[in-house]
């Protein structure tokens, strides 16, 4: 058996899904950041799939841009954090309400 | 000069107002006087330099701003809209001169000078997206004028004014867009297949819409004009508006920005949509008479005496959008004249209960009584103005009310039978309230000693009475300028119209005036 | 002759600008003296512009400029003296002026004495705009200037809530019927394309007779309106609050005559309409009967005098109504001379009873008031009727209207309110100026009034004795421009019947009001007697009720139905939608902000939850158009 585009578009949708989950079901503010990339990746291996698949570069190009944005994404997100535990001694999500509207 | 008085006329009190920051405020008040007497100068320089015997538009003005999109900065003044610019210019330099508010004078008077701005906007513009700036813009001095002066509610007061009148500009801009998108729809080349985009008003008189369109049409720009009139049912802001603001937004409100609904129809509505005003003729001539009697019984209930002549205003209108309905020249020029004459004495009543209510810090009729024996000038004033609301003969009110009914009478009998009862549904609240203050003992403490008007008052109120005598007695400076505007809108109704119970309802003028071309043949030639 | 014209009109107004500027002083003398000059100028101009009209015949016309114009419609400021205006100009300047002179005197101590003649002289200007304008809009400018008038007249005194009231009533009443004339007004000028008297009488014989009609209906409502007709009567009576001679002018002799002098005016319009014409005489005769018998039990001396003007209108309405315009307006000129004559008379009364108005409180003041109860008893007799004075000339006259015509009800309506006149009449004189002084059980001391003030009214003494003479020079100026329809019983003998059986019946109700008032013992009555406690007696001294019926009637439910209107319509319908829809909108924002609960882990849900939804969404949307071909 072939390993075709379906096979990869599938395996997307999966880390799609458990990264959608995460985003959802996860307290910590760490574990959130993972599930983002998780949902990036999941798109990254999409649009690999697709590119190859066409014959088209754009898609791979596009791929390694978001590769790059997640990675600055991470880089100040993962800065603020530090700074909030320095603060607060916590990382939970629920203790981050001040924008109530 | 005269080539940019329009301009010149908008944006002079405008600059001034931004100047005005830098004024110190001990000598703000002198400088309000100053600058809205020059422009009231310009506005009587624009009357003498004004063609009567022209019934087209004059001193127009044009500079592209959007060109593409048909947005350009029109201007242009016929007979219509030139007396109710020099009401505003009237008005806002006696309300500047008259100015009793203590607190915040120099926000005060350039607000004023911004609202001037607008108003005299309005009242110019021949373009639909700048007069729909100008329309709009309106609302915020106002807003600030009530919320920052006002009474107890004004906070509500202002909010209400603001949100309803703005949700009916709305549906009017959507109304104003849909009307451009007929325009170029209209006006595609079948070469090209490319149209034009227009805003210019003066272009869409030119178009003769499908009768189903005209309806929906009449209908937005109705929504966005009645709640600006303010038509039953949508009046229910005015009372608030005029309850909690200070005197001098009283004033400006009733004598000049109620009248841009009932000049917005005239300018829109007849024109662009012959035969949908026919078809609405009777509900709205309808909805005039329940105004007309209603409001006036409304009126009648008050226990507050600014809420009489706010109710009272209501009452008034009715009139004039029913003569505005009547489609011919009897009727429109006796509504356009009873604006100004509304203006000038319902601006006047709210300046005589400024009065009061400067002296005594109440407007209720209760706490009043026998005024006529200790302020007898104060009394005399307001019987006068009163005898004017009411409609009586020599006083201007009278003619235009008088045509408003006798144009409507061509229409229908019976609606012009219950709208005549405005004589005497409006001699019933206004002589009970006249009664209430002036009549009767003095049995007050506190009114016992209440001084007479002042000069600074009577600088206000004067000019107004005999503005009130002279245009009863020699109406015809400002009636034939407006007849001349009117037979031409009339005309260009009639020639418009498509159904035959239109073109049997609005008569045709042919035969007394010459043909008239009032609309331009392209933009570009305007300037 | 344009100069007298103008001089004639004007002069009044002078007086009252005149008069103004001394409104808001303490009294002075000039304030009062320099319009009754100006007035009697006017009178001088009117009387020579009779004098030209009875000469040459014609009539003056003058433009003086442009009022309105709009359109097709053209109203200018016209005047005409004709036959018929110079008529009216001559009896309005004339009485004007007496009252004004007279006033003088009786304003005296008044406070508003300077404001009392600048409204005073505002009243005649406008009187003198009603009847001298060539067009129907400037007879409304009158209209509405004498109502204005009457309004600050009759409240003159605004510190009483009744004068006060009466004045109100007065003007909305008037306003009422003001807008029957308005409609007319617009019928004849959608009709005729004019508003001119001249231009638009010579169209209407070519018009519609259904037009005609409502057009002389709506004027004649007009009409009704400021001649106190039933059933807008009302407010004359209760006009007596004001002054005296605001009474003898405004409410006798000038302005509650206007209706008559529109249907005379009008006359080529009503020859048109006789059926209007009936029911105008019809009313006219049973307004003449009706407000007799309600001044038959009254006891409010200037109250009779209203109610005697009311019935005297009354037959001039059937005079007009039947086409005997000339007759209605003589009429018209003989009752202002005697009648302004017996207000004044009355005013003088009042002041020797310190406005005292219960004749039944007087008694026996011919022997302190010797002058005043001359004049007030021929005016008396006048009225009633009785050789040779003027009623006898112009009332009969009226009576053999009728009964040429064959409207034989009408005559007998009006032959027994003859009866009823004299009676009424003479049992005011009776009890005020005979009998015993029963003043002085209240204290009172009479005294006669200024020596000027008697002077001042002698003129109208004059007129009021010799006014019949003048029937014939009169009959034959005004049928230059009147139907000159004379008026004839054919045979000789039924003629001297019927003038000489008036004759006797008027003396025999004057000898039984004598006898019953003068030489029988009269009490104040307390309510009493058998007669007060009548069925009838009530009635009439209620005035039938109707004062009655229109409080609970009209005004009651109208106070309320505005109080409604504005409490529950206004406030819980129309603004509460407007608020509720504001609240609505408030609310659902108020009920979604808990969306908003800034925990990132919730909003990335809804985050989710949007996501979703909007997918699905154009999945469906995709599917419908894929199979459904939407």
């Amino acid at each position: 058996m072939e390993i075709g585009l379906n096979h990869y578009l599938v395996l997307s949708t999966i880390l799609f899904a458990i990264g959608l989950i995460g985003v959802m079901r996860r307290k910590n503010l760490l574990l959130l950041f993972f599930a983002t990339e998780i949902l990036l990746n999941s798109v990254n291996i999409a649009f690999a799939a697709i590119s190859h698949y066409y014959g088209d570069l754009t898609g791979q190009m596009f791929a390694f841009f978001v590769i790059a944005i997640a990675a600055s994404e991470v880089a100040v997100g993962l800065g603020l954090l530090i700074v909030w535990h320095k603060r607060h001694g916590n990382i939970d999500l629920e203790t981050m309400t001040s924008m109530r509207g | 000069m005269l080539d940019h008085i329009l301009s010149i006329l908008i944006f002079f009190p405008a600059l001034a107002a931004m100047f005005g920051f830098v004024i110190h405020k001990d000598s703000i008040r002198a400088y309000g006087i100053a600058v809205s007497a020059i422009e009231f100068v310009l506005a009587l320089w624009l009357w003498f330099g004004f063609d009567s015997a022209v019934s087209g538009m004059q001193f127009m003005e044009f500079i592209p701003l959007i060109p593409s999109f048909g947005i350009n900065y029109i201007l242009g003044v016929d007979g219509i809209s030139l007396f109710i610019i020099i009401l505003a210019a009237f008005f806002t330099m006696i309300g500047i001169a008259s100015l009793t508010d203590t607190k915040n004078v120099k926000n005060m008077i350039i607000t004023l000078l911004f609202l001037q701005m607008t108003m005299v906007g309005v009242f110019v513009a021949l373009d639909a997206i700048v007069f729909y700036i100008f329309w709009e813009l309106s609302l915020v001095p106002m807003l600030y004028i009530i919320g920052a002066w006002g009474g107890p509610l004004r906070i509500y007061a202002s909010v209400k004014f603001f949100l309803y009148t703005f949700a009916g500009s709305l549906v009017m801009l959507v109304g104003m867009l849909f009307m451009a998108y007929f325009y170029y729809q209209a006006t595609i080349d079948p070469m090209t297949g490319v149209g034009v985009w227009s805003f210019a008003i003066l272009d869409w008189y030119r178009l003769i819409l499908p009768e189903n369109f005209q309806l929906w049409l009449f209908a937005a720009f109705f929504i966005g004009f009645a709640i600006k009139v303010p038509m039953f049912p949508f009046h229910t802001w005015l009372p608030y508006a005029h309850g909690q603001a200070p005197t001098i937004g009283s004033v400006i409100l009733a004598a000049i920005l109620l009248k841009m609904g009932t000049y917005a129809f005239i300018r829109f509505s007849l024109p662009l949509f012959p035969d949908a005003s026919v078809y609405f003729m009777f509900p709205i001539a309808i909805i005039a008479i329940v105004m007309i009697i209603y409001t006036a019984m409304v009126a009648y209930a008050q226990e507050d005496i600014k809420q009489v002549v706010a109710y009272s205003s209501i009452s008034h209108m009715g009139v004039i959008i029913l003569g505005t309905f009547a489609l011919n020249v009897e009727g429109i020029t006796g509504s356009i004249f009873l604006m100004i004459a509304h203006g000038v004495v319902s601006g006047a009543l709210f300046l005589l209960v400024g009065v009061i209510y400067d002296r005594r810090h109440t407007k209720m009729m209760s706490e009043f009584g026998g005024l006529a024996s200790v302020m007898p000038r104060y009394a005399a004033i307001f019987g006068l103005m009163l005898m004017a609301s009411v409609g009586l003969p020599l006083t201007i009110n009278f003619v235009g009310e008088f045509l408003s009914l006798l144009g409507f009478y061509q229409q229908s009998h019976m609606i012009t039978l219950i709208a005549g009862t405005a004589i005497i549904v409006g001699a019933i609240y206004m002589l009970t309230a006249y009664k209430k203050m002036f009549f009767g003992e003095v049995t007050n403490e506190k009114n016992k000693n209440l001084p007479d008007v002042n000069k600074r008052e009577l600088v206000a109120l004067i000019p107004l009475s005999i503005i009130t005598i002279w245009l009863g007695i020699y109406p015809k400076p400002i009636l034939e300028p407006i007849n001349n505007s009117v037979e031409s809108v009339v005309q260009l109704m009639h020639d418009k119209a498509i159904t035959d119970e239109a073109k049997s309802r609005i008569p045709n003028l042919i035969k007394e005036v010459e043909e008239v071309d009032i609309s331009i043949t392209s933009v570009e030639g305007a300037h | 002759m344009e100069m007298f014209l103008y001089i004639a009109l004007f002069a009044p107004l002078v007086g009252s600008l005149f008069a103004t500027l001394f409104a808001a002083s303490p009294k002075t003398l000039i304030a009062g003296v320099v319009p009754s000059l100006l007035l009697f100028i006017s009178f001088i101009a009117s009387s020579i512009l009779l004098a030209y009209v009875l000469q040459t015949g014609g009539a003056i016309h003058v433009e003086m400029m442009t009022w309105m114009a709009t359109g097709d419609l053209y109203i200018p400021f016209g005047f005409v003296v004709d036959q018929v205006s110079v008529t009216m100009m001559m009896v309005v300047t004339l009485v004007s002026t007496v009252v004004h002179v007279y006033s003088i005197g009786y304003m005296d101590h008044d406070k508003g004495f300077n404001r009392f003649f600048a409204w005073l002289s505002a009243f005649v200007f406008s009187m003198m705009i009603l009847v001298m304008s060539d067009n129907f809009a400037g007879l409304f400018i009158g209209w509405e200037g004498v109502g204005l008038c009457s309004w600050g007249l009759i409240g003159f005194w605004y510190h009483k809530e009744s004068a006060t009231w009466a004045a109100n009533e007065a003007f909305i009443m008037n306003r009422i019927a003001d807008l029957g004339m308005l409609i007319g007004i617009f019928l004849v000028y959608w009709n005729t394309g004019t508003l001119q008297y001249d231009q638009a009488f010579a169209v209407m014989p070519s018009l519609d007779t259904e037009i005609l009609t409502w057009m002389g209906i709506f004027l004649f409502i007009g009409a009704m309106g400021k001649s106190a007709q039933f059933p807008l009567h009302t407010w004359l009576a209760d006009a007596m609050e004001g002054p005296t001679p605001v009474s003898a002018l405004i409410h006798a002799a000038t302005m509650v005559t206007a209706g008559v002098y529109l249907v005379v005016r009008a006359n080529p319009l009503y020859d048109l309409i006789p059926d209007v014409g009936l029911f105008i005489a019809s009313l006219g005769a049973f307004v003449a009967m009706f407000a007799a018998s309600m001044a038959l039990v009254n006891r409010d001396m200037k109250r009779i005098i209203a109610y005697s003007t009311l019935s005297q209108l009354g037959y001039m309405f059937v005079a007009a109504g039947l086409g005997a315009y000339w007759v209605a307006l003589f009429h018209l000129m003989a009752h202002a001379f005697f009648k302004a004559l017996l207000f004044l008379g009355a005013g003088n009364v009042m002041h020797a009873m310190h406005d005292e108005l219960d004749p039944f409180k007087m008694g026996g003041l011919s022997k302190v008031m010797k002058g005043t109860f001359v004049m007030m008893t021929l005016a008396s007799v006048a009225l009633a009727g009785l050789f040779p004075l003027a009623g006898f000339f112009s009332k009969d006259l009226i009576l053999e209207v009728g009964f040429v015509q064959h409207h034989y009800i009408i005559y007998s309506v009006l032959l027994f309110t003859a009866g009823l006149t004299a009676f009424y009449s003479f049992r005011l004189v009776a009890l005020i100026f005979h009998g015993e002084e029963r003043y002085k059980l209240f204290g009172i001391h009479p005294h006669e009034a200024y020596k000027f003030m008697l002077v001042a009214m002698s003129p109208l003494l004059l007129l009021a004795i010799v006014a019949g003479a003048m029937k014939m020079t009169y009959f034959e100026m005004v049928t230059a421009l009147l139907p000159a329809t004379e008026y004839h019983v054919h045979s000789e003998i039924t003629y001297w019947i019927m003038t000489i059986g008036t004759q006797l019946f008027v003396i025999a109700a004057i000898a039984f009001a004598y006898k019953k008032y003068a030489f029988s013992k009269v009490s104040v009555p307390d309510g009493s007697s058998d007669m007060e406690k009548s069925f009838i007696y009530k009635l009439l001294y209620n005035q039938y009720y109707i004062p009655h019926f229109y409080e609970n009637y009209f005004v009651k439910p109208y106070r309320e139905m505005s109080h409604a209107f504005w409490k529950e319509m206004d406030i819980l319908l129309v603004d509460a939608t407007v608020d509720g829809i504001a609240k609505f909108i408030y609310n659902t924002g108020e009920n979604t902000r808990d969306m908003q609960s800034g925990n990132l882990s919730t909003m990335l849900k809804w985050m989710v939850a949007g996501t979703v939804a909007l997918l699905s969404l154009a999945v469906v949307f995709a599917l419908a158009v894929r199979y459904l071909g939407v």
